[in-house]
């Protein structure tokens, strides 16, 4: 796609849109980009063709709901996980379950494939339980001080954060020790992983993001949030992390300087709390949505005033940017899955 | 946000030792409820189990923050669990979480508070404690627990009072209420309980914030009894035993009119009087009726006589200090011993010294507004921990509306409420909690008065 710079402008082109029975709890787009896979919170999981030209596939998806999805990287299967406790590997072509996996608990929270796809790792309860491309468990990890709120696999590697109450706890899959425990009292909502591995961002439900830099011996609390943060970002050279936890964006600049003691970018206008953010893969725009039912794109430390925006149904659930960075899929609380193309101006 | 609109679902807490009884409740609320869509959240699979098309356990987590405050200690597996709820398409008209016994209601409570996305969907309607009215002595005095469930409760049922004699359960109810005044309390045989007594109670509601029995508002009294006298014009005779002090305050009003009207306007009076120089007198030392103050000041050893002078027909009451029985005290008209009308006692039976205990403020007057933070705000910070919750309506200096408030710990919740209008402009409020100082409340509170 072209340049886009601070004088550009981006004009969202609608495409196609699709709707689910319920608030769309997880959007996945596909690794190769031909397919999007939703979730509704009741549970039903449906599989779009990304142009929006082939019907969906519906997957029976999780009886008491479906929390989580993810792709596997080589398109092919897809991993969701629910209320039901259980875990599923679906195969897309045919909507079959492949494998039908005992998260351990009554509530599976993450379903996540490894940046190679060799092992899945899932979340219920307090346990992360790791399984091979059979179906089989192969580890179990369990040392953790509450529930799981959120697991993240370390870009490139084998090494999975694993968040919850009292910080986080990186594991290998090679191990059954965990490498590191990075402690913290208060409780993790949300990881995120800077794309070169070297930062570990979590989002607290005390009002505050925690970072554990690799480079640093201590983590670093940054506070001040209006409300819980839940929504975090990383730009592609790792600089920006973009976090939500209230109306504004907040965008705190990782250099030699800070982003300790330095005042973070801000970048207002939404109208209600945010509810998710996401960077391009191979660009500069971080788009964003909120509860007002908007997506705003923006160009960090760029520009300060949105790039453009859209103005959506309900309030925004999720945002997912295609591999190619050409288009969103928007989710919303009223079950609406967009599909929009950002046209730089 | 205003309560007028408000649509958010509400949500009950019920709490209660295994065995007393929630289970039953919660059961019964779901049929009786039939009609409505109720999520259940359960932290423990009791003697019942429940029957019902949603029911989700939880794990009771607890989550303390980094900056170590007390108030900012929410639970993890509600905020979970209710954000999902709240997100589905198909919305309940009611919210119940059975929380086990070991659970301490404060983060419970603070969670709809501390959260914003639960506050937008959700209004914590009230806690409702089920008590096993034989077996709650085991864990009144040693549980914490125990303690806590009835200091949070809107409402409290003394539950199995078929197992338990009316002596007993009197004497548990004046317990709890020394301990939670705020608190309706309801007798019940399995649980069984009218359902508007239990759901839509409002606890939290700040429009409801003063809709506390005023009885169960009573300040600490400075006379411990009242005893109404008929009587005729000459002199009578109040005669004292020995007793636990040298002296002792009293009254003598005459009572116009014998409804409780009046006998609460007496009361006030017998406040005021008492809050005066008192005069002493000793043996044979005449007690007339009006608002003078008298101390008894007993003779060393025996009897004490001294003579009361009626000079008009009519009800009088005597207010004193103490229980007139620890001095072996009565009325005498020559050698016969009359027997009040009617009496009160102003200070219940204590048997025990009470960690958790209710404090009640009544004050005429306006407030400064900036003594009234100074103080509040140094009350939440140096004793939030120990103030479960609190209620009560205000009335600020220079300004037309009442303004009401209630809390949990350290988290306040106020806003002007409708103007006072023709209606004595006062202040009443309500503090429960462990080891409150009574006297300390009252005195800074009163000395942040205009």
């Amino acid at each position: 796609m072209p340049r886009v710079d601070a004088s550009s402008r981006v004009r969202f082109d609608g495409h196609w849109r699709a709707e689910l029975n319920d608030y769309v709890i997880a959007l996945a787009w596909s690794p190769d980009g031909k397919r999007i896979a939703a979730a509704a919170v009741s549970g039903e999981i449906r599989v779009f063709d990304a142009s929006g030209e082939v019907a969906p596939v519906t997957l029976p998806g999780h009886a008491m709901g479906t929390n989580a999805l993810d792709w596997h990287p080589d398109s092919t299967r897809l991993a969701s996980i629910g209320q039901d406790g259980k875990a599923v590997v679906w195969d897309v072509q045919t909507g079959q379950a492949v494998h039908t996996l005992k998260t351990g608990a009554s509530w599976g929270e993450r379903a996540l494939w490894s940046p190679k796809g060799d092992v899945l790792a899932t979340a219920a309860g307090k346990l992360v339980r790791l399984w091979n491309a059979h179906g089989e468990q192969i580890r179990e990890f369990s040392d953790h001080a509450s529930t799981v709120a959120d697991i993240a696999w370390k870009p490139g590697t084998d090494h999975l954060a694993v968040g919850a109450y009292g910080g986080a706890v990186i594991w290998s899959a090679s191990s059954a020790e965990p490498i590191r425990k990075l402690t913290w009292q208060g409780s993790t909502l949300k990881l995120c992983w800077s794309r070169d591995g070297s930062v570990l961002a979590a989002g607290q439900q005390d009002s505050s993001i925690i970072f554990w830099d690799a480079r640093k011996p201590e983590p670093s609390m940054m506070w001040g949030y209006p409300t819980k943060v839940r929504e975090l970002a990383w730009d592609r050279f790792s600089k920006y992390l973009a976090t939500g936890g209230g109306e504004t964006v907040i965008v705190w600049k990782f250099g030699s300087k800070g982003p300790e003691g330095t005042k973070p970018i801000q970048l207002g206008a939404h109208q209600d709390l945010l509810t998710t953010l996401a960077f391009q893969q191979r660009g500069d725009i971080l788009a964003s949505g909120g509860q007002d039912g908007v997506v705003l794109a923006w160009l960090p430390g760029k520009r300060e005033a949105p790039l453009g925006g859209l103005r959506g149904i309900g309030a925004v659930s999720h945002i997912v940017w295609s591999p190619d960075d050409r288009y969103l899929a928007i989710g919303d609380d009223q079950g609406s899955v967009m599909v929009t193309e950002i046209v730089p101006e | 946000m205003t309560t007028m609109t408000d649509t958010r679902v509400p949500v009950t807490v019920l709490t209660g030792f295994l065995g007393s009884g929630k289970t039953t409740l919660l059961n019964r609320i779901l049929t009786e409820q039939h009609g409505k869509r109720i999520a259940v959240i359960e932290n423990e699979f009791g003697e019942v189990g429940i029957d019902h098309e949603l029911v989700i356990g939880a794990d009771e987590e607890v989550f303390e923050m980094n900056n170590g405050c007390i108030c900012c200690t929410v639970r993890g597996d509600l905020i979970r669990i209710l954000g999902n709820l709240m997100k589905r398409r198909d919305r309940f008209d009611y919210i119940t979480i059975e929380t086990t016994g070991l659970a301490d209601p404060g983060p419970v409570a603070q969670t709809f508070y501390m959260d914003a996305e639960l506050e937008r969907h959700l209004r914590l309607d009230g806690i409702v404690t089920v008590v096993d009215a034989k077996h709650i002595w085991e864990h009144l005095d040693d549980s914490d627990e125990a303690q806590e469930q009835i200091a949070f409760a809107d409402v409290i049922l003394l539950n199995k009072t078929d197992l338990v004699a009316t002596a007993d359960l009197d004497r548990l109810e004046a317990r709890i209420h020394a301990m939670n005044a705020a608190a309706k309390i309801y007798r019940t045989q399995n649980t069984v309980v009218e359902m508007d007594r239990v759901l839509n109670v409002g606890g939290f509601n700040l429009d409801r914030a003063m809709e506390v029995d005023p009885k169960f508002m009573e300040p600490e009294y400075p006379f411990e009894w009242s005893g109404v006298y008929d009587l005729q014009p000459g002199i009578y005779e109040w005669v004292m035993g020995e007793g636990p002090d040298p002296a002792m305050q009293a009254c003598l009003l005459p009572l116009s009119g014998s409804d409780d009207k009046a006998r609460a306007a007496l009361v006030e009076r017998a406040v005021i009087t008492f809050s005066d120089a008192d005069h002493k007198l000793t043996q044979g030392g005449l007690l007339t009726p009006g608002e003078t103050l008298a101390q008894l000041v007993l003779n060393e050893q025996g009897e004490t006589r001294f003579k009361v002078q009626i000079d008009q027909a009519g009800l009088y009451t005597l207010f004193t200090e103490h229980h007139p029985d620890e001095f072996s005290a009565a009325l005498f008209n020559g050698e016969a011993r009359l027997a009040a009308q009617f009496t009160r006692e102003y200070k219940p039976d204590h048997e025990h010294d009470e960690e958790v205990t209710s404090v009640g403020i009544t004050v005429p007057g306006d407030l400064d507004a900036e003594k009234l933070n100074r103080w509040l705000g140094n009350l939440l910070r140096t004793q939030g921990q120990d103030i479960f919750r609190m209620k009560g309506v205000l009335s600020i200096q220079g300004q037309a509306e009442r303004f009401v408030f209630q809390g949990v710990h350290m988290l306040f919740d106020g806003r002007p409420d409708r103007p006072w209008g023709l209606e004595l402009r006062h202040n009443a409020l309500i503090f429960i909690g462990r080891n409150l100082n009574r006297a300390q409340l009252n005195e800074d509170f009163r000395a942040c008065l205009a």
